[in-house]
């Protein structure tokens, strides 16, 4: 997960290229990786590939400050998508 | 033909009304208006007069929307936007300041394009049609229904066929005419629309407390009254975007300017384009969350017409979303553009302050 998460934000989020290789822990938010349309980029990536879906109430550094945070959260979803399920 | 007693004892109390208010009005609006002319004639130095008339004009717009335009809305609609009008008149005479700046943003953008003469009717208009804008909010009121017989809609089928489509619509617009109305009133006629703006908040140094306080209760709340939801608020935050998308998902309106000045946070992701002679300094965000929704780009004005009060609320077919996000940006702009230079009254910006903002005006040296 961390891997293909990564590379999207590698691929389409980075535009200053001496941030590559991206690693897990970068902050995104303070690296100015993520703003908001960006942030809205990765979450219909996110959606479309790991079939989650993220409440606007859950777009916090938390949950998007860097890569691990990221999957750690999408972890969660699945988690309770499952229980729902 | 016989009216209905309830409608006829409605026409006598807003007749009787009309002719009790019309003197108060008048002194209401007189007083100030006597002070500012004292103060003229007192050869204070330039500078003091300056502020005094500075802070008489601010008193005097602050009189207006918290006890005139709540007077005279609901009279009938020549009364209402006749001295709406008047008001926008005499604050052409009088604050000598804001006509000032407003000829002087006029001057540097559109240089010759405009005679001398032209750019003297145009700043009394545009002060005349901000007047006018407290009433369209205050005719909002209830089902907003005073303010929707004044209005002929052109263009609503393109939005509804949008909407049809499945994936929500985007009505992009400017400061332009009552932009903020044109939203609510689309919101009053059923259709469910939520807007992107910043309101007012301790960031806007060129808005007092008091200023603040005044629009939040009188203006704004009349607004949002018709709208699904409050404000997406764009400051910076991160949950902005995704905010509209989520909105576009439930198939509803989104209504976006796209003529702002950039806040400095935003600086960053702001982007120069082609806009009024000059460069501008804008944030083509609408069309990124267009193309990433797959969702069409409708262009949206409200002008009003020659009398003051009756206006034409215009929906565009949808706008090509075609090559990336900032070409598309750039055709949504030129139509702004074309509307501005078609009705120059109309646009919001013609201020010094605002125009060095948005970047078509150099910045002030700071005083050392």
């Amino acid at each position: 997960m961390e891997t293909i998460v990564n590379e999207y934000i590698s691929r389409e989020l980075v535009s200053q290229p001496d941030l590559l290789p991206l690693q897990n822990d970068t902050p995104l938010l303070e690296h100015g990786i993520l703003d908001s349309l960006s942030l809205l980029k990765l979450v219909l990536f996110l959606e479309e590939r790991f079939s989650v879906e993220v409440a606007p109430k859950d777009l916090v550094p938390e949950h998007f400050g860097t890569i691990e945070a990221i999957c750690k959260y999408l972890r969660a979803q699945h988690q309770v998508q499952e229980v729902q399920g | 033909m016989s009216l209905h007693p309830w409608r006829a004892a409605t026409r006598t109390l807003t007749s009787r009304c009309a002719r009790l208010c019309g003197p108060a009005l008048a002194l209401l609006v007189l007083l100030p208006s006597a002070a500012l002319a004292y103060l003229r004639r007192e050869r204070l130095p330039r500078q003091h007069r300056l502020l005094h008339e500075g802070t008489w004009c601010r008193l005097e717009l602050g009189l207006y929307h918290v006890m005139i335009v709540p007077l005279i809305a609901f009279l009938p609609a020549p009364m209402a936007y006749g001295i709406a009008r008047l008001q926008g008149n005499w604050r052409f005479r009088l604050d000598r300041s804001k006509r000032e700046y407003i000829m002087y943003g006029l001057e540097s953008v559109l240089g010759d394009q405009l005679s001398p003469a032209e750019r003297t009717r145009i700043t009394r208009d545009y002060l005349r049609l901000s007047s006018c804008q407290a009433v369209d909010a205050l005719r909002l009121a209830g089902k907003g229904r005073a303010l929707a017989r004044l209005v002929e809609i052109r263009g609503r089928e393109h939005l509804e066929a949008a909407l049809a489509a499945g994936k929500g619509a985007i009505l992009c617009g400017a400061h332009f005419g009552s932009y903020d109305s044109c939203f609510s009133l689309i919101g009053s006629l059923g259709l469910p629309i939520t807007a992107v703006g910043r309101r007012p908040t301790r960031l806007n140094k060129d808005w007092t407390f008091v200023e603040r306080m005044v629009f939040r209760l009188f203006i704004q709340s009349f607004l949002a009254r018709h709208k699904q939801q409050p404000n997406i608020q764009p400051r910076g935050q991160l949950e902005s975007a995704v905010q509209a998308a989520q909105v576009l998902r439930q198939n509803e309106v989104l209504g976006i300017l796209i003529d702002p000045p950039v806040l400095d946070v935003d600086r960053p992701r702001a982007v120069p384009v082609d806009f009024l002679n000059g460069q501008a300094l804008l944030l083509p965000g609408v069309t990124t969350i267009a193309q990433l929704m797959g969702t069409p780009v409708l262009m949206t004005f409200m002008r009003r017409s020659a009398d003051w009060r009756h206006q034409v609320l215009e929906i565009s077919p949808p706008i090509s979303m075609e090559d990336d996000a900032l070409t598309a940006f750039r055709r949504c702009l030129a139509v702004v553009e074309a509307a501005i230079l078609q009705n120059p009254a109309h646009w919001h910006y013609w201020g010094k302050y605002a125009l060095m903002d948005l970047g078509l005006l150099p910045k002030e040296q700071e005083p050392a």
